[in-house]
């Protein structure tokens, strides 16, 4: 099958920094591809630049590479090359993208309701009273209690946790073929990202959206993730399906950060504390 | 031998206006033993920053008392006070914002020797030098700047700070939490290996299950300011008894794909701590289930109602 999405020799440099470097990846449409990395490693630049947002506010520029993207019409066009017009028909409409912090995502004066809903009306043409039904529906999908009332609420009277829900309740709005989540439960607890990623998953069952999704988390990545990129230092050092990467990493880099991972129960059976069996990595 | 630390039935309250009152921290009773880890987890506003910032005075308690090293520390003016600073030290979670960015990384360093009247001139140079061999960097760093360094080397530079009063305590909040993992593993290693040969205890305060799990020896559990359970790692990682700890580590993902779990898909979320004026919540009691190992009896934190 023909991805959804290809990301062909991607390279983007901020002045003389260059911060990704001839990445390549596709993903295909109901499935999860995990980009892995530690900071600055360009995860999330390469995020950025298939929504074609890291050359709007930052200085970066996107000097070489191709973003296949199948649209909705089945014809495959390069992002790369389309302009801004063309781009805001497709940013948040066939392409959402939710951020690590719900909180400076959303604007904190005016109600989630209405923030959701004027997704909706710009983007589907919805009028008001069709655009509030669309957004009760999505309230739905992403089970936040008491839907009604909450679509009054602003940001600051919800908790990170349900913020995030408001975020994904936004980016799915469009029916997106792709969403991006950078990060979506770095900021969460522990019990709340159990949560949002058991969404995800049931999520991209019912929709058929394929996901990139960017952490640092391996943990989260064995979790959600189909197939998984590896970066380090504006690369892809590795590549494969998850169960591969976690079993047989074959590069250095990718064994080195697997051994630095605290994995729970790990010291089952162990009375005193153990430090990690690091290994070795010189670049 | 006591232990080290002893809180008995701390508490900690903020105003909220209107005489309500946050009970971040409610009747807590715990021990540090000597050359211990005790690990404090829990979630967002479960009070276990509020404690450890509590058990050294940086806030002062509402009622409750802090035993350190066999004196009430709870009560003392800050006169009193400072010889005890000496003995337990804190580390935070973003080493940046905890150190000067105008000053040598040196001068942090010597600050709490100079403090202390530990040495001064020439002695402290030579204390600070050592200080950064022990935290695995070269002595020549300590007249660079904070903006020099990575995130893992600063936080080494914290740690070295807290070290230069000679401490038997050091409370380490979140220290590792915002470190890349690889460097979060070479300073874990670090810290285990400092404690063994200094004989440090930590109070190692974290919301991350796997680290916590490596690195303690006894771990209490906080939820809405109270512990629910504690005792050795063992028996919390390996036979938790109570539900939220049972949640809490399911929520855990795991770094192995071939253990997914099916993820329920619950909305619920913490209640407020937030009490009323002549209101506040009710305590948990514990019982032991076996030798050191305790736990809340169910149905008073976990159940209650939240206040309006």
């Amino acid at each position: 099958m023909d991805p959804l999405l290809s990301v062909r020799g991607l390279t983007v440099t901020f002045g003389s920094f260059t911060a990704v470097e001839d990445v390549s990846f596709d993903i295909h449409a109901g499935q999860t591809l995990a980009v892995v990395g530690e900071s600055g490693s360009g995860k999330s630049v390469t995020a950025l630049s298939i929504m074609r947002l890291v050359e709007l506010g930052t200085r970066g520029k996107i000097e070489a590479g191709e973003i296949l993207f199948r649209n909705s019409d089945g014809e495959v066009i390069d992002l790369v090359r389309q302009r801004e017009d063309q781009m805001r028909e497709i940013r948040g409409n066939q392409i959402s993208m939710i951020f690590q912090e719900p909180l400076t995502s959303l604007n904190p004066v005016y109600s989630v309701g209405d923030q959701v809903a004027e997704a909706v009306i710009l983007h589907q043409g919805l009028d008001k009273e069709a655009a509030n039904e669309r957004v009760l529906d999505m309230f739905r999908l992403v089970r936040i209690p008491e839907p009604e009332e909450r679509m009054a609420q602003f940001p600051h009277e919800m908790s990170g946790g349900m913020r995030q829900r408001v975020m994904i309740a936004m980016a799915l709005s469009c029916d997106p073929k792709v969403l991006i989540a950078d990060e979506p439960t770095t900021a969460l607890d522990v019990t709340i990202q159990a949560q949002i990623l058991g969404l995800m998953r049931d999520l991209r069952e019912q929709t058929g959206a394929a996901v990139l999704i960017i952490t640092h988390d391996m943990g989260v990545v064995a979790e959600v993730a189909d197939d998984v990129v590896v970066m380090n230092r504006a690369k892809v050092v590795e590549r494969g399906p998850v169960t591969q990467i976690f079993e047989s990493a074959t590069e250095p880099y990718t064994q080195a950060l697997l051994a630095s991972v605290p994995r729970l129960g790990s010291m089952t059976g162990l009375d005193k504390p153990a430090p990690f069996e690091l290994v070795e990595y010189q670049p | 031998m006591s232990p080290l630390v002893e809180v008995r039935d701390l508490c900690k309250q903020f105003p909220v206006g209107d005489g309500a009152m946050v009970h971040a921290v409610e009747g807590v009773s715990l021990e540090v033993g000597r050359g211990e880890t005790l690990a404090v987890v829990g979630e967002s506003g479960c009070g276990k920053s509020t404690l450890a910032h509590t058990m050294i005075r940086l806030h002062n308690p509402t009622s409750g008392q802090v035993i350190l090293d066999g004196e009430d520390i709870s009560t003392l003016g800050n006169r009193a006070l400072r010889s005890h600073r000496q003995k337990m030290q804190i580390i935070f979670q973003d080493p940046f914002a905890s150190l000067d960015p105008r000053r040598p990384v040196g001068r942090a360093v010597a600050e709490p020797l100079l403090i202390h009247g530990k040495a001064k001139g020439v002695e402290a140079d030579e204390m600070v030098a050592d200080l950064f061999v022990k935290v695995g960097l070269e002595a020549g760093m300590m007249r660079q700047f904070p903006h020099q360094f990575s995130g893992g080397q600063r936080q080494r530079i914290c740690i070295a700070r807290a070290l230069a009063t000679n401490p038997q305590l050091v409370i380490a909040d979140e220290a590792v939490s915002a470190l890349d993992v690889s460097i979060q593993a070479q300073v874990i290693n670090l810290m285990m290996g400092l404690q063994e040969e200094l004989g440090l205890s930590y109070l190692f305060i974290s919301h991350d299950l796997a680290v916590v799990e490596r690195m303690s020896h006894r771990v209490a559990v906080m939820y809405l300011g109270q512990i629910v359970e504690l005792g050795p790692r063992r028996a919390i990682f390996e036979s938790p008894q109570h539900s939220y700890t049972q949640r809490l580590l399911d929520a855990v993902p795991i770094a192995d794909p071939r253990i997914r779990r099916d993820r329920p898909l619950l909305t619920d979320e913490i209640p407020s701590p937030v009490w009323p004026s002549g209101s506040s919540p009710e305590r948990v009691v514990m019982r032991e289930v076996a030798p050191g190992h305790l736990v809340a009896e169910e149905g008073e934190v976990a159940d209650r109602v939240r206040p309006t």
